[in-house]
């Protein structure tokens, strides 16, 4: 058995070829997803536990929570007689103050500003410090600083070289040395600064503080009975944990953010093989449909149906096996590429070597041949359908390619309808996203099933304009009518892609839209600074805010922060103002209560958030901070939903409430109203002139604040735009497969046509028509199903934030453009090997 | 492209015709110095035994394929000399050809399959004349039919119906015939045998059926790739 199946697929290689590779691609992509983020959740791993390696135990500020949103929270400084506590306690070998800090490194003039971290730590020497000299030796006196290999080289900063290091306070230091990381020359995208610990102190204003101390145990103690000890001698004010538990920790909360790159990446590909699972369905049913012949001849010769169904399966199970083997491979050799590619749209993923576990082989395996062979089921049950008798006929593909089911269409009928139903409603007002997402799966199999009942009309109608290009038009025409269930099946593939694409591209720009339309319509300031660096919370340096206000070109500044709270266990974000000069600076809508209260400690909330919380003025809210932990804020006014999505979220409290809460110390953005009778450019002039110390800050009008913070959703729209073109090439390939296929089957059609004078050009034409015909229909379906579902989306969104649909004509067509023409290069290969059949052979095919 | 000869009375020539397949020890030399000439506006049948290159000849006459030695003129025109697009024009505008069976577009009508050659030249049909042919074949109430809804006795008609709505020079039927029942069959044949006596139209038709034969004007003997003999049927 076999022995046949192996070389009845080995026989069938051509036609299977396509399949093979519509399957490795989906398998390449799962394969590099999970490489890719493995190996960059192992970097992060081995890079916390590195700098964790030498030391026991780790006391810090005690916190409510350790990290939110990928961001590790900022602790108090711990007074130094803290660090004599824990010396007393016994078993303690050594206990080490260790401060950390940001520090811009500036050579020459220049500030460097990576995409990471600017790190400033105070040197200890192994096993406490992570970091090992490479070159010269560890700083000793104020005026020394040892900085990271990597980033010497890179700069070009040498030994003896005079750096500045910008802080709380900012100084001329003296490179002394160069060190080394683990194995590697430094962290990436980082910069890191090592002074001695008296040196941090002053360049981060600690005083005599320190942001951690270093416990190690002395020999023969046991580490947990003595974290129990350090922590009752010190009392519930601080925190002892240990290391390993800290680098655990630090490493979990850099990972959410490659986590969520991985849900999405796995999501595409997911999309990619749901296409390339429609493209083998079809290419086994056309094998299958080919094969009536042998399948009637074997079932005549007694193979019983179950026999036919596994030859069938078996011819699956290899293809799938092959092309999970060969984009296993793909996917590991591309996984470095994807890096590259997620760095190009503003991820940047840690360096280092590629991590490929037995799990993702196992995973690239089962995704790869069980969508292979589950979509093959259905062909392999009716390859076992077919009579013996079908021997006998002359021909019999005109039936089994052919109509579609009754019960078939009225499935897809039926569940096309719910899934519009859906939509509708969501359109329409109550509906959810999760009645959204119910409705999309409904249509889009409603229309999997519904497809072959339709096709043939819509192609017809469709293909009106080929019908001007005389009879070659035509009979593509009829062609793609003539097997509804192929043509169907090859078009949904594309129009599935296109649907997505399509989808990604209005949703993305709908959001985009809103947030310029809410930004500009709340914000009425004349310019904004803000850090040039995309971080969480800002991150521009307070002295920013004090040198512009103080410009007399300025009317007022005002500043904005940003922080993390939690209620229970998720985690929200919250805006920091200044009710004083926020109103000056912006148009704001309140719906009830007064901005100004906050400066009592009270709380602003969005319209939607309170109504979604059950809670009006005068009611409180129990928010957690990491600092101070729960606190119980008495809910003062209500803001307009636009107006706090301005702000950019939807709790506005005040900068005292903040400060006290809070022991970050960066600002978000500084608004800039400019003063009577100073024109625009003079006073961006002013300051940008203000902030030459704080190279990270950026002024920017509207226009360049509104792309600010678009370009999050601009980058992964990026991304997500060029990894979706993946499946339209699968999809693409499934049209080329299926016309060659068809080819093959109408061989001694295509040959009497060249016999009867249809010239290879025309016969070219032909062919060409029907890929662009197929194409076509796949675009008004999937382009269509992909502005309905954002429309869909968008409304569901617009209950909660203030979002309304943006059609982006210019972008849609271009998509249109594309798949139309990627269409006609989908029939170039099939019609020239239509055009080069040879007449007579084709005619004396039987 | 058009093909300037004054009327001949050859409408078509084979002269010592060698068509060799494959080559070395599998090599078949399926022609093998056939000549034939088709006068214009007869009808001439060619018979012999199975593999003795009839089909052969008749793709070569027709521009189907090339031969590899010896000349093949339709008119004055030496398909030799022509490239394959030309070839191609050839068949299109100046040669109508009906194989054994599989001779229509399951796609399209009875009528579209009837006027597809002129359709592929852009060339209007001249009506009267496909209206003549259609109702001497008797396919009138059957054009708007797809070749899977008619009999194959239909699907020959109409493949005859093609063959002559260009008015090509010449028309070639490799046992058209053979699939037909005795009746459907002869129908057919007194109808090619009115083509050629009424209408003036060359038609040259391979067939095993030596009654078929008798209704040629005259009969081509082949054998082992050459013509042994020609007869020629008295006029009845
Ligand atoms: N494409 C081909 N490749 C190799 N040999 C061929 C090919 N076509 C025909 N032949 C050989 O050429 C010879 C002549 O074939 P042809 O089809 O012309 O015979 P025929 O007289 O038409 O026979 P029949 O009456 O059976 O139709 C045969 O021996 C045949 O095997
Ligand atoms: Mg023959």
């Amino acid at each position: 058995m076999w022995h046949l199946i192996i070389r009845n697929t080995v026989a069938r290689r051509g036609r299977l070829a396509l399949t093979l590779l519509a399957v490795l691609l989906g398998v390449t992509f799962v394969t590099g997803s999970l490489v890719l983020t493995d190996t960059s959740q192992r970097l992060l791993d081995d890079q916390f536990r590195t700098a964790a390696a030498g030391v026991d135990l780790t006391v810090r500020d005690a916190v409510a929570f350790d990290s939110a949103m990928g961001v590790e929270v900022e602790r108090d400084p711990l007074p130094a007689e803290v660090v004599d506590r824990v010396r007393a306690v016994p078993g303690v070998a050594a206990a080490t103050p260790v401060v950390r800090g940001q520090g811009l490194i500036g050579v020459g003039g220049k500030t460097i500003v990576p995409a990471g971290p600017s790190l400033l730590l105070s040197w200890e020497p192994a096993p406490v410090g992570p970091f090992t000299l490479r070159a010269g030796r560890a700083p000793v006196a104020e005026g020394e600083v040892v900085i990271d290999a990597a980033t010497a080289r890179r700069h070009r900063i040498g030994l003896g070289a005079e750096v500045t290091v910008r802080a709380e306070r900012t100084e001329r230091l003296r490179v002394v040395g160069l060190a080394g990381f683990g194995p590697g020359e430094g962290l990436p995208e980082t910069t890191v600064a090592l002074v001695t610990l008296p040196a941090a102190q002053r360049l981060l204003a600690l005083g005599g503080n320190s942001s951690e101390v270093a416990v190690v145990a002395a020999d023969g103690t046991d580490v947990r009975r003595l974290r129990s000890a350090v922590s009752a001698a010190l009392g519930s004010g601080y925190e002892v944990s240990s290391s390993r538990d800290v680098a655990a920790a630090s490493a979990a909360a850099a990972k959410t953010q490659i986590s969520s790159l991985q849900v999405m990446l796995l999501a595409l590909a997911a999309a990619a093989l749901l296409v390339g699972a429609f493209l083998i369905a079809n290419t086994f049913s056309i094998v299958v449909t080919q094969r009536t012949r042998e399948l009637a001849v074997l079932r005549a010769a007694g193979a019983t149906g179950g026999q036919v169904t596994r030859s069938v399966l078996g011819e699956a199970l290899l293809v799938g096996l092959a092309a999970s083997a060969a984009g296993t491979g793909l996917g590991v050799a591309c996984a470095a590429g994807l890096r590259d590619l997620a760095g190009v749209f503003g991820m940047t993923l840690p360096d280092g070597g590629l991590v490929v576990t037995s799990r993702t082989f196992v995973a690239a395996f089962v995704v790869g041949v069980g969508v292979t062979v589950l979509s093959a089921f259905g062909p392999a049950r009716r390859a076992a359908a077919v009579a013996p008798v079908e021997a006998m006929r002359r021909s019999s593909a005109d039936h089994l390619s052919g109509r579609a089911g009754w019960g078939r269409t009225v499935a897809g009928a039926v569940l096309t309808a719910l899934g519009a139903a859906g939509l509708s409603i969501v359109l329409a007002g109550p509906g959810s996203v999760v009645v959204l997402g119910e409705a999309a799966v409904s249509t889009v199999v409603g229309l999997a099933l519904l497809g072959p009942a339709v096709t043939p009309g819509l192609v017809r109608l469709l293909g009106r304009p080929l019908g001007v290009a005389g009879v070659p038009g035509r009979l593509a025409r009829e062609s793609a009518a003539r097997s509804p269930r192929r043509t169907s099946a090859t078009a949904l593939a594309l129009a599935f892609g296109l649907a997505l694409v399509s989808f990604t591209t209005v949703l993305g720009t709908s959001i985009k839209e809103s947030t310029a339309r809410s930004y500009t319509e709340t914000i009425t300031a004349d310019y904004v600074v803000e850090s040039a660096r995309n971080e969480m919370l800002g991150g521009l340096p307070v002295h920013v805010y004090h040198h512009v206000s103080e410009l007399p070109q300025v009317a007022v500044a005002s500043r904005l922060r940003y922080g993390h709270w939690k209620d229970g266990q998720s985690v929200e974000a919250l805006t920091a103002v200044d009710p004083v000069t926020l109103p000056r600076v912006t148009s704001l809508h309140m719906v009830a209560g007064r901005l100004d209260a906050v400066a009592g400690g009270g709380v602003v909330l969005a319209a939607n958030v309170a109504k979604e919380r059950n809670l009006k003025v005068g009611d409180t809210l129990a928010m957690t901070f990491s600092r101070t932990g729960v606190q119980r804020l008495p809910v003062v006014g209500l803001l307009r939903d636009r107006d706090a999505q301005a702000l950019s979220t939807g709790y506005v409290i005040s900068l005292d409430t903040y400060e006290r809460n809070y022991r970050e110390d960066v600002d978000a953005s500084v608004f800039v109203k400019v003063a009577g009778g100073v024109s625009g450019a003079d006073a961006k002039k002013a300051i940008e002139r203000a902030l030459a110390d704080a190279p990270t800050a950026q002024v920017r009008d509207q226009a360049a604040a509104v792309a600010g913070r678009n370009a999050t959703i601009d980058q992964v729209l990026g991304l997500v735009s060029v990894l979706l073109m993946l499946t339209v090439l699968i999809a693409l390939m499934g049209i080329t497969n299926t016309l060659a296929l068809s080819i093959i089957e109408r061989t001694r059609e295509l040959g009497l046509l060249r016999a009867v004078g249809m010239t290879g050009a025309q016969m070219r034409r032909m062919i060409r028509g029907e890929a662009a015909l197929v194409a076509a229909l796949a675009i008004v379906a999937g382009v269509g199903l992909g502005v309905a579902f954002a429309a869909g989306t968008v409304t569901a969104l617009g209950r909660t934030t203030e979002t309304t649909l943006t059609v982006p004509v210019g972008p849609l067509l271009l998509v249109v453009a594309v798949a139309a023409l990627a269409g006609l290069l989908a029939g170039l290969l099939p019609a020239r090997r239509a055009a080069r059949l040879d007449v007579l052979t084709a005619i004396a095919t039987s | 492209m058009t093909i300037t000869s004054v009327r001949t009375d050859v409408a078509a020539l084979a002269r010592d015709v060698v068509k060799i397949y494959g080559r070395g020890e599998t090599a078949v030399r399926a022609l093998d110095g056939a000549t034939l000439s088709i006068p214009a506006g007869r009808f001439t049948a060619v018979m012999g035994p199975s593999g003795s290159g009839k089909s052969t000849l008749m793709h070569a006459m027709a521009g189907l394929d090339t031969v590899d030695e010896g000349q093949v003129l339709i008119g004055d025109t030496d398909l030799g000399r022509l490239s394959e697009r030309q070839r191609t024009l050839l068949r299109r505008d100046h040669v109508g050809f009906v194989f054994q069976s599989f001779n229509l577009v399951p796609t399209l009508t009875a009528a579209e399959n009837i006027v597809l050659p002129l359709t592929l030249a852009g060339r209007r049909a001249d009506q009267a004349w496909i209206d003549e042919i259609v109702a001497m074949l008797g396919l009138g109430d059957r054009l708007r039919h797809r070749p899977a809804e008619m009999s194959g006795g239909q699907q020959q008609r109409v493949a005859v119906a093609r063959a002559l709505a260009a008015r090509p020079r010449i028309v070639f039927a490799d046992e058209p015939t053979g699939n037909l029942d005795s009746r459907a069959g002869e129908a057919l044949l007194g109808f090619l045998r009115h083509a050629a006596h009424e209408l003036g139209q060359t038609i040259v038709m391979v067939t095993h059926d030596a009654n078929a034969a008798a209704y040629a004007d005259q009969v081509a003997h082949f054998a082992d790739g050459r013509v042994a003999g020609v007869t020629r049927n008295e006029e009845k």
